[in-house]
């Protein structure tokens, strides 16, 4: 069992059934409160983890992609520089492999710009991700304010107060949610317009 | 002599991409990490064209597009948004704020370097 399922089965045992039911004052809503405090902070924490994963991902890609580039170059020199020296003598067998080398050579640079569209997908990832941990702390802020109010706390509070409490919650978290930076579902080029 | 680009972005990853289809184009490359650092670096040097992200900490691409917009040797120059950012209001401040141009990410480096040669002859 991972951290996060060990800690909703927390939260399932103490805010559903036999809390509700029974006794929502005192040490139960508090712990209650404790309790989605946590989860919400578990959330929070394995976003960030994704996060360092593919900054790191996106980190060692660049590296290898640039020395690709590097020794690519460094190949495409050598090609050129050997049929400098073949052409003198008329080599046909050497200028025809070199040719073939040239090919390849540029085979690989396509292949290379072609990455540089895919190496962007970090950059949208991240985005992706600091949106959506600003969405869960709104949605925590809410709730734990929701908790706060008098009538829950005193445990007056019927279950379907409790559902529209939370409904308010998730529509007042949305309303302070900034707008998505990301609505890209694919690694395709994006539009271009010129004003 | 090279065209001079100032190219802006916190994401390190982005900045490389763009560098390097740049400079393998022949262009001289200035990289910023937000607006502030662009501010600073667009006042130090001669620049050709700027090439700014949008979602920034500390100074987005749009503030840096109205302020470097004040500046009088920057009132012509083109600057290009290349952003994840595709929905219209957010271009139409874009295109009010005096951006010369929208590129949705993630960038195509042929598509790209054709703009750029678009703008800046």
């Amino acid at each position: 069992m991972t951290e996060m399922q060990s800690s909703n089965n927390k939260i399932d045992n103490q805010c559903t059934g036999e809390v509700l039911s029974e006794d929502l004052e005192g040490v139960d809503g508090a712990l209650c409160n404790v309790e989605a405090d946590e989860y919400f902070l578990n959330i929070k924490g394995e976003l960030n983890q994704v996060d360092r994963l593919v900054s790191d991902a996106v980190n060692n890609l660049v590296i290898n992609f640039r020395y690709i580039s590097k020794l690519t170059q460094t190949h495409h020199e050598m090609v050129t520089t050997i049929e400098r020296m073949a052409i003198p003598d008329g080599n046909k067998p050497i200028l025809e492999l070199l040719d073939k080398q040239m090919e390849i050579a540029e085979k690989i640079e396509q292949e290379l710009e072609m990455a540089i569209t895919s190496l962007q997908f970090g950059d949208l990832v991240t985005q992706l991700l600091a949106h959506t941990a600003h969405q869960v702390e709104m949605l925590n802020m809410e709730l734990q304010r929701i908790d706060r109010e008098d009538n829950w706390r005193n445990g007056k509070a019927a279950l379907h107060t409790i559902h529209e409490g939370i409904s308010k919650a998730v529509n007042i978290a949305k309303t302070r949610s900034k707008r998505k930076p990301v609505v890209q579902q694919g690694m395709q080029m994006g539009d271009v317009e010129l004003f | 002599m090279a065209k001079t680009i100032l190219a802006v972005d916190d994401s390190a990853s982005i900045r490389q991409m763009v560098a390097f289809t740049l400079k393998g184009a022949g262009y001289e490359v200035i990289q910023a990490v937000d607006g502030e650092d662009a501010l600073e670096k667009a006042n130090k040097h001669t620049v050709n064209l700027v090439l700014t992200d949008i979602n920034m900490p500390r100074m987005d691409g749009l503030k840096l597009l109205e302020l470097l917009r004040k500046l009088s040797n920057y009132k012509t120059v083109p600057i290009l948004m290349l952003t994840t950012e595709s929905g219209d209001d957010i271009k139409a401040k874009g295109r009010a704020a005096g951006a010369t141009g929208w590129l949705v990410k993630p960038f195509d480096p042929k598509r790209l370097l054709e703009v750029i040669a678009k703008v800046i002859g």
